[in-house]
C-alpha cells in the first residue's frame, strides 16, 4: 500500500484529522520512547518525556516549515524537552555535571526488559552528563551527522565533536569496568 | 555509520610524518566517524592510532559503542494515551467567537459616540443624509424653515378662507332674516292700516247713512208737515 509521507500526515493533522496525527505519532513513538529510555533510564520518565515531546510537537506543528527532515525537527524538540525534564527533576544539577547515580536509578536500569547489551549501554549512558549523553544518543542511535547534532542541540559542530570525544573517554572507563 | 575500519596495520607508513596537520584528536575522530577524511587526514589518523595509545583507545571505544548501538534492541512502546497529545482546540461555536466581546465593545463605543455627537441619519426621497447635531448646514435649516413657513402659510390661508366664507354666510343669513322680518312687519302694519282705514271708511259711511237717513226723515217730516208743497210739486 502507498504510505502517506510525513508532510501529508502533518497537513491532515493540522486540518484536525486525528487519525493522521495518530499515524504520524505511531511512526515515531518508538524512536522517541527509546530515546527517552536511554536519556532518563526509567520507563516512567521515558513515557512522561514521550508524552511531553508529542504534545509539544503537536502544538508547534504549524511552525514546521518542511525545512530538513521531520525526524530531525522532532528530535530537536525532544532534546529541548529532555533538558527541561532534567531541570525539573534535578534542578540543582548542571547539564555538564556528572550525574549522581542513585540506588533507585540503578535498579531502574536493571528493570529494563532488554538484552544484556541494552542494559550495559543504558547503564553506561546514565553515568554521562546530559550534554554528552545527548550527543552520544544523537550520534549513535539517531544516526545524525555532527552538523545535524549541532543544529538540534544549539551548539557548534566543534563543541559536538568535543563532547563526543569526552563522552568516549568516560565510556571507555565505564566499559572497561563493566567488562572487567 | 562510518566504516569502522581504522586500518591501523601500518600501511602507508612510507608517507612522511611531516604531513601532520593541526587537527585536534576530537576533530580528526569526528571526520573519521563521518567518513570525511581526505587521504592525508586518513594517513594522519592511522599514525595517531599507532602512536597515541589514548587516541587508539578512543577509536576502539567508538567502534565498540557503535557496534553495541547497532545491536541495540529497541523496546516496544507500552500502551499509552496517544490521543491526549491531540490537543486540537474545539471549533468554537459562533456565540463563543473570540471576537464577540470586542465587537460588543466596539458597537457600544459606536453607540456612545453617536449619542454624544448627536448623529442623525435621515432618509429623504431615497437619499440618505448623515449629520451631527449642531453641525447641520445653514441651507438645510433654511430649507426646513421655509418648508415650515409655507406649510403654516397654507394652513393659515385655508383657515382664513373658511372663516371668511363662514362670516359671509352668517351675514347673508342675518340679512335674509332681517329682510324677512322687515317685509313681514311692514305687510302686517299695512294690513292693519288698511283695516283701520276700511273701518274708518265704514264708520264714515255709517255716519253718512245716519245723516242722510236723518235728512230724509227730516225731509219727510217737512213734506208731511207742509202738504201744499207736495201737490204743487206733483202738478
Amino acid at each position: 500500500m502507498f504510505e502517506k509521507t510525513d508532510q501529508q500526515l502533518i497537513t491532515k493533522a493540522l486540518q484536525g484529522n486525528k487519525q493522521a496525527w495518530l499515524n504520524l505519532l505511531k511512526r515515531y513513538e518508538k524512536p522517541i520512547y527509546n530515546y527517552g529510555m536511554r536519556m532518563t533510564g526509567k520507563n516512567e520518565d521515558a513515557l512522561d518525556l514521550m508524552q511531553e515531546v508529542f504534545i509539544s510537537v503537536f502544538r508547534n506543528l504549524a511552525s514546521y516549515r518542511n525545512e530538513g527532515s521531520f525526524k530531525s525537527w522532532l528530535f530537536r524538540i525532544a532534546h529541548f524537552r529532555c533538558i527541561e525534564f532534567y531541570r525539573r527533576k534535578k534542578p540543582t544539577q548542571g547539564l555538564d555535571d556528572a550525574p549522581e547515580i542513585e540506588s533507585e536509578e540503578k535498579s531502574a536500569a536493571e528493570r529494563i526488559h532488554t538484552t544484556q547489551e541494552n542494559k550495559q549501554l543504558v547503564s553506561a549512558m546514565q553515568r554521562l552528563p546530559l550534554s554528552q549523553k545527548a550527543v552520544v544518543e544523537l550520534k549513535f542511535f539517531g544516526q545524525f551527522t555532527f552538523d545535524e547534532i549541532a543544529e538540534q542541540t544549539g551548539i557548534s559542530v566543534n563543541t559536538a565533536k568535543s563532547r563526543l570525544y569526552g563522552a568516549l573517554e568516560k565510556l571507555k572507563i565505564l566499559m572497561e569496568v563493566d567488562y572487567a | 555509520m562510518p566504516k569502522h575500519d581504522s586500518r591501523i596495520d601500518g600501511t602507508g607508513s612510507d608517507k612522511s610524518l611531516s604531513n601532520h596537520s593541526n587537527l585536534s584528536n576530537e576533530h580528526l575522530l569526528g571526520l573519521w566517524a563521518e567518513q570525511q577524511l581526505t587521504e592525508s587526514q586518513q594517513y594522519e589518523f592511522e599514525q595517531r592510532c599507532l602512536q597515541q595509545e589514548e587516541f587508539a583507545k578512543q577509536v576502539e571505544t567508538y567502534n565498540i559503542f557503535a557496534l553495541q548501538s547497532e545491536h541495540y534492541h529497541d523496546d516496544e512502546v507500552p500502551n499509552w494515551d496517544r490521543e491526549s497529545t491531540f490537543d486540537m482546540p474545539q471549533k468554537a461555536k459562533w456565540w463563543q467567537w473570540q471576537g464577540l466581546p470586542t465587537l460588543s465593545f466596539a458597537t457600544s463605543m459606536l453607540a456612545i459616540v453617536m449619542v454624544l455627537t448627536g448623529l442623525q441619519v435621515r432618509m429623504d426621497d431615497g437619499a440618505m443624509t448623515i449629520s451631527f447635531a449642531g453641525k447641520q448646514s445653514t441651507q438645510e435649516i433654511d430649507r426646513l424653515v421655509n418648508d415650515r413657513l409655507v406649510e403654516f402659510r397654507q394652513a393659515q390661508q385655508v383657515a382664513l378662507t373658511e372663516y371668511t366664507q363662514a362670516l359671509g354666510q352668517q351675514q347673508m343669513d342675518a340679512s335674509a332674516q332681517l329682510t324677512q322680518y322687515l317685509l313681514g312687519a311692514s305687510r302686517k302694519e299695512r294690513r292693519e292700516d288698511f283695516a283701520e282705514l276700511i273701518k274708518y271708511v265704514n264708520e264714515q259711511r255709517g255716519d253718512d247713512q245716519l245723516f242722510y237717513a236723518r235728512q230724509i226723515n227730516k225731509l219727510q217730516q217737512n213734506i208731511y208737515a207742509k202738504p201744499d208743497l207736495t201737490g204743487t210739486i206733483n202738478e
